[in-house]
């Protein structure tokens, strides 16, 4: 084998391969672009030119697109509030209270990341049918609450472990009372951690699928449900133009993160 | 106990308290139905090792898990292994590629799928309108498409995983190996792939969880014709309302969660990122 023959099958072919990969991760998301665009009243790509006409049937209050996007930012916004607010007295507690009792409690907090949410759907359905909360705001808030709590818990518990506990000692000394220590000592310090821990909170109802749908019916219908309701019948390019949006608000996000997020991180450091 | 620790205490209350009563409670009520409903014994766990449909179901759900993990990993490595050797600038564009597929909706991905794969998909199209086949090919409502739609919903995770577990790699190790005179293809197989043995340990124990429990990604890119375990549950739970085979089937499977986490818990990087807390 020649060293340059050498060089291709143990360098560049791995390589190949691996945006090959990348390409098909990336690459398929993108279709729904083309297709939302399409001037033909079913999914397609376009057949002559372009149109808009996908993206402003979005609009049309009477579809209903726009009353789903509503309902579950209302939900996002108050189960994040809610499940951070928990999450960062629970994280605070743990980390200050040390001993079995918070860690036992956080592998069951932590449990729905890795319970299947199918379990948890049949269990909810159950109950809220007893409690009369099935397809209420309500009940739908806080089954959600209790999802995102897991990603907010990590998130605030890695902001808590870059904390020195000696800053806490010092203010104790001081004669500092509890309150103001958690509230004026601990929580400034943990703002990016809550601020994130927030935002994982809000994508995680946000996206919510699986429980959703067993608890709701007619009443709330969030997005990723009317989404589900319209892929099963198939044939409407508005899904593939409310798809770009989301294409279109994920990417963007990202770039944020990816650019702001990093430099406020570099000037608090 | 100090006022300060007794406060400490009382912070973690509320998030004991929610989780204990609308998590932990309506779970165990799934695993009691399992025995009560209808009538009370363990009528529904025989019935489920006697039902051929279920047992279809079951090996449908099995098959396309461990296919779906096998292929995620091997990939998925692949990927990981080749965002360490970039250069920063390249492994950012690389890493947008991953996280955006891992951002987005999951019910957006499968349906970008549906519309790439079906009969008069773009894919198809393709393939027609360029002569490369003369008849569309069956690619989705089958386990093909399941396939690929979870190996796309679970590469991102795994990619992640194993990129984390690989830029932890000493690699004055690899230079070792090197200056020792192995061939990149010997460092590769006995040096590196060894060294991340925990990573893909517990890669291939998350995706097999998703994968057995996988709800959606199934249910629209197989359409009914790929019947897995967590979708025939939700049959059995929203139309023919036999909540004795849903619970014993749900019960079964968060058996099977238990073991394989219990199983990997042995590995001390997991129980460390579990277990957290101070550093």
């Amino acid at each position: 084998m020649t060293p340059r023959s050498r060089h291709l099958l143990e360098r560049a072919l791995p390589t190949l391969f691996a945006w090959l990969l990348l390409a098909f991760l990336f690459v398929p998301v993108l279709v729904v672009i083309p297709v939302a665009l399409t001037d033909r009243d079913y999914l397609s790509l376009p057949n002559n030119g372009i149109s808009f006409d996908h993206f402003a049937a979005l609009a049309n209050w009477r579809a209903g697109w726009m009353a789903s996007i509503l309902t579950s930012l209302g939900i996002a916004l108050a189960s994040s509030v809610m499940a951070t607010a928990v999450s960062a007295a629970f994280a605070i507690g743990a980390w200050v209270y040390v001993g079995r009792w918070p860690s036992i409690l956080r592998v069951i907090l932590l449990s729905p990341l890795i319970v299947p949410p199918i379990i948890y759907a049949v269990g909810m359905v159950r109950l809220w049918s007893k409690l009369g909360l099935l397809d209420t705001w309500l009940g739908v808030t806080i089954v959600h609450v209790i999802l995102a709590m897991p990603l907010a818990v990590l998130a605030i518990g890695a902001s808590l472990s870059n904390l020195d506990p000696r800053l806490v000692q010092a203010a104790r000394s001081l004669g500092a009372r509890p309150a103001t220590i958690f509230g004026r000592v601990i929580l400034p310090n943990i703002v990016p951690g809550t601020v994130a821990g927030a935002i994982l909170a809000f994508i995680v109802s946000w996206d919510e699928i699986t429980v959703t749908l067993f608890i709701t019916s007619r009443g709330i219908v969030t997005l990723p449900r009317k989404i589900w309701t319209s892929i099963a019948d198939a044939v409407d390019p508005a899904l593939a133009a409310i798809a770009t949006v989301m294409l279109a608000v994920t990417i963007v996000g990202l770039i944020l993160r990816m650019t702001v997020w990093d430099r406020i991180a570099q000037r608090r450091s | 106990m100090t006022s300060f620790q007794r406060w400490a205490f009382c912070l973690t209350v509320p998030a004991a308290l929610l989780t204990l009563c609308l998590y932990v409670l309506p779970i165990l009520q799934v695993l009691a139905l399992s025995f009560t409903e209808p009538t009370f014994g363990v009528g529904n766990y025989v019935a489920l090792f006697q039902n051929a449909a279920i047992g279809r179901v079951v090996r449908t759900t099995v098959f396309v898990s461990a296919v779906t993990t096998v292929l995620t990993i091997v990939m998925s490595y692949a990927v990981a292994f080749a965002l360490v050797h970039m250069r920063p600038a390249t492994r950012r564009v690389a890493l947008f590629m991953v996280m955006v597929p891992f951002w987005i909706s999951v019910l957006v991905r499968a349906f970008a799928w549906v519309t790439i794969l079906r009969r008069n998909g773009v894919l198809n199209s393709a393939l027609v309108g360029s002569g490369a086949v003369s008849e569309p090919l069956e690619l989705v409502y089958n386990q093909f498409g399941v396939i690929v739609g979870m190996v796309h919903y679970m590469m991102p995770f795994a990619i992640m995983l194993l990129y984390a577990n690989l830029s932890e790699i000493d690699l004055r190790i690899i230079q070792a190996a090197r200056s020792l005179g192995a061939r990149p293809v010997t460092i590769f197989f006995r040096v590196w792939v060894p060294l991340s043995m925990p990573g893909l340990a517990i890669a291939g124990l998350f995706i097999v969880i998703f994968s057995l429990g996988f709800l959606v990604t199934p249910a629209i890119l197989g359409a009914g014709r790929v019947l897995m375990v967590a979708e025939y549950i939700s049959v059995q739970i929203s139309s023919t309302l036999r909540w004795g085979v849903a619970t014993a089937l749900s019960t079964m499977l968060l058996l099977v969660v238990a073991i394989l986490v219990a199983l990997a818990m042995r590995s001390s990087a997991l129980r460390a990122a579990f277990e957290g807390g101070r550093k």
